[in-house]
């Protein structure tokens, strides 16, 4: 049985996507090092810039999905 | 290391229970009018036409007033971390330019049937009315979500 290129690549897409959901997870667990993802948004987000900048990022993704 | 300050007990106290909601525990009934607004919100943004002014106007609005509130009305912020662990920040970085690299092959040979993009795909699952207004609402708490951080 042969995958086709497109199930291929869905299932790239869905591994990838798992695997933050995947970390989100363990970053929660007691005494895992990983930080979550609010944890590194967090510390991104300290500096002037980098809070523009995910903010914008934010505002682009709902324009890309919701506008357009 | 940041993570090595955060209580054992189970992580069931890592974070304030009242960082997300305003008002949480003192003012649900301003928790919940607020709620049901977004909700409203959602559900009016989620019919408007793709391309449209109106959809265009419909996020354009929750930006503005996000960014009038973490301009001059700012929530009470989640404190950041002050370092991040390198090993444990590395597996983030490596998921997340995975799905960067994927996403751009895909956008580099202009998102064909066979490799589609991420939106070519997620497109399709936020058609239905319903499921775009719940993406929509979803969008717009993670940004209220950010403007805490």
């Amino acid at each position: 049985m042969t995958m086709s290129p497109r199930a291929i690549t869905i299932i790239g897409f869905a591994v990838v996507i798992a695997g933050l959901f995947l970390l989100e997870f363990l970053a929660r667990r007691p005494g895992n090092r990983i930080p979550t993802l609010g944890q590194w948004l967090g510390y991104l987000m300290r500096p002037r810039i980098g809070r523009v900048l995910i903010l914008l990022g934010w505002w682009w993704l709902g324009w890309h999905y919701f506008a357009r | 290391m940041a993570t090595e300050d955060l209580p054992r007990d189970r992580g069931r106290s890592r974070r304030p229970r009242s960082s997300f909601w305003p008002g949480h525990g003192t003012n649900r009934a301003r928790t919940a009018v607020i709620g049901i607004i977004l909700a409203g919100y959602a559900w009016a943004a989620g019919a408007a036409a793709p391309f449209s002014a109106t959809a265009l106007i419909c996020v354009l609005i929750p930006g503005v007033v996000l960014a009038g509130l973490a301009s001059w009305r700012p929530p009470e912020r989640i404190p950041p971390p002050d370092r991040l662990d390198i090993t444990g920040m590395s597996f983030w970085v490596i998921c997340v330019a995975a799905l960067f690299e994927w996403e751009a092959s895909a956008y580099r040979d202009n998102s064909p049937p066979w490799h589609p993009s991420l939106t070519d795909l997620v497109n399709p699952l936020i058609g239905p009315h319903i499921l775009k207004s719940a993406a929509i609402l979803i969008w717009i708490l993670a940004g209220w979500a950010l403007v805490r951080r």
